[in-house]
């Protein structure tokens, strides 16, 4: 019996292994990306390595630009074009290409962007921007690799249906993690034609369609004109914001602690306060998952009654701003998070380790004295 | 139902591969899993573990492991952090050939096997990793056999095929190597399904 118990035949499933960079990477493909751009940068770099792995068999084009700028700029003329196009980096990578974001959202592109980030030390690049003019981008923060996939899908999506660039917050973790995943096409809705898209069709006619961030039109024809443009910007930025909040909390209702967290520190998070939970410990969290717009409402609710509001972030203070303007003073907010990297500068410091996460939370909760950042 | 297994020895050992070939395996029986790695920048002598969990639902332990169920010790020279994780009464298979240090056998079910032994008497010292990993299948049953030497196969790139088949000898030498099912990681009467 034990032999049959070990040796059993292999089912079939849809499931395979594969790191996060990858399942980005497959994602994209499902969801129609037939255009990538990018530059190495850890730990970015597997994503652009996976994408001209897996575009070319369906008739995509990935392009290895010599920087990042160059890279964001090809991206650009893709997404003119109406193709689903996307592309990366890290941090240090996305500042380059921050003009090039602004110019793309103020001429109304869709555009999918990876920032695969040291550490959490990016929220204020993602959901500020470091463009010029009203702008803003859709940031979708994924706490694991289910929900990388997943947030790719759905940022290809919003990125059509807005005609604004979304970006997908990952990190180390997210990039170099493996899970068993199953990447199968999800369907979002449907979404207008791009009539706008610069295809090569009205060559000649005297009618051909210009993509302008200035409002720009081809002589002879009405246009926004700049401000006409820069105020429909506007608008349309008032209704991403009102439509596309998403938010995950847990044990809110009778907490008299919520600690706030996203992305992948989000995942520890949720572990400990689950397991305080468990033992008595009124504490709940928050996690944020579009970091722009943010779910100030939600936010503001959940914090009506607790005592305090821990921001657990791991970074010198950036997301505790954005709980500060949900909160509004209903409970005091403080950071318990910090920077913390390894020995590179790429991946996990030491404050990402349950143990001393709950340590945190705990201290915090009890109104003690924090530990300090561990090194 | 989450079990955690971690991997640690010195970079060269076949860590990360072991690692791999578990994760892989559970995945082939469709589990939910996740495997995180971590290694110095040194491809020989540094530090390197794994982290696998296995489960029947989405995963929600986080990456880095807050404690493991069990632990292979291809050595023990970096292996302070694995240790200080063990759950207590973790299943803990021990390449005795070269481990040395000392390990509470009260507090932990600890099971020694001299794989660096084995491996060289296979013909490769470089096996070793696979021994453990098929002595650890038999130990607990955490991951079939057939999804092992399935995994593995598929684990391995094609600049090294060629090893294949002896990575299979090693795998079935380990799980002979050890009582069968002696630290179950799933209730027997659930294996099956």
């Amino acid at each position: 019996m034990t032999s049959a118990i070990l040796e059993n035949p292999i089912p079939k499933t849809g499931r395979r292994l594969m790191e996060g960079s990858e399942a980005i990477a497959e994602a994209a493909v499902v969801a129609g990306c037939r255009f990538f751009a990018g530059y190495p940068m850890t730990p970015f770099t597997e994503v652009l390595e996976h994408m001209a792995t897996k575009l070319p068999p369906v008739g995509g084009v990935c392009i290895n630009a010599e920087s990042e700028l160059e890279a964001v700029g090809m991206a650009w003329g893709a997404a003119a074009t109406g193709f689903r196009t996307a592309t990366g980096s890290t941090g240090q990578g996305l500042s380059l290409m921050q003009e090039s974001f602004a110019e793309m959202a103020l001429a109304r592109l869709p555009v999918v962007i990876f920032n695969m980030s040291r550490g959490q030390s990016d929220y204020f690049q993602s959901t500020r921007g470091g463009g010029h003019g009203d702008y803003r981008h859709i940031v979708l923060a994924p706490q694991d690799i289910a929900e990388a996939a997943e947030f790719t899908q759905l940022a290809f999506h919003l990125a059509d249906k807005w005609l604004n660039p979304v970006l997908v917050y990952g990190d180390y973790l997210i990039a170099h993690t493996q899970e068993a995943v199953e990447i199968a096409p999800l369907n979002f809705g449907e979404l207008p034609d791009k009539d706008w898209a610069v295809d090569g069709t009205g060559s000649g006619t005297g009618h051909s369609k210009m993509v302008s961030s200035l409002g720009f039109s081809k002589f002879g024809q009405a246009g926004p004109g700049i401000e006409g443009s820069f105020q429909l910007a506007a608008v349309h930025t008032a209704e991403m914001q009102a439509a596309e909040q998403r938010v995950e909390m847990g044990y809110t209702d009778d907490a008299e602690t919520i600690i706030a967290a996203f992305g992948t520190a989000a995942k520890f998070v949720k572990y400990v306060v689950a397991e305080l939970r468990s033992q008595g410990e009124k504490i709940g969290y928050i996690r944020p998952i579009s970091l722009w717009p943010f779910p100030y409402e939600a936010l503001a609710d959940a914090s009506l009654g607790c005592k305090r509001v821990g921001v657990f972030e791991i970074n010198a203070g950036q997301m505790i701003d954005d709980i500060r303007l949900g909160v509004l003073g209903r409970a005091p907010v403080s950071g318990i998070g910090g920077v913390s990297t390894d020995s590179s500068g790429f991946g996990v410091g030491r404050l990402l380790d349950a143990t001393v996460v709950r340590e945190r939370i705990l201290a915090f909760h009890n109104d003690t004295p924090l530990p300090e950042v561990p090194r | 139902m989450e079990r955690e297994l971690m991997v640690t020895g010195v970079g060269g050992q076949g860590v990360q591969l072991a690692a791999q070939v578990i994760a892989r395996a559970a995945t082939l029986e469709n589990r939910h899993v996740m495997l995180f790695g971590v290694y110095a920048g040194a491809m020989r002598g540094m530090n390197t573990d794994a982290a696998v969990v296995v489960g029947d639902t989405p995963i929600t332990t986080p990456p880095v492991l807050p404690a493991t169920w069990s632990a292979i010790l291809m050595h023990d020279k970096f292996a302070s952090g694995a240790l200080a994780k063990l759950r207590p009464n973790a299943v803990v298979l021990r390449n005795d050939s070269v481990c040395e240090g000392v390990i509470d056998r009260e507090a932990f079910q600890v099971v020694d096997l001299g794989a660096t032994e084995i491996a060289i008497g296979l013909g490769s010292e470089m096996v070793a990793s696979m021994v453990m990993t098929g002595a650890y299948t038999a130990l607990t049953g955490l991951v079939t056999l057939e999804c092992v030497i399935e995994a593995m196969g598929q684990s391995i790139p094609s600049y090294r095929r060629q090893h294949i088949a002896a990575n299979e000898v090693a795998i079935r030498k380990g799980f002979e190597s050890v009582e069968q099912l002696a630290a179950p990681a799933w209730e027997l009467s659930k294996v099956n399904q």
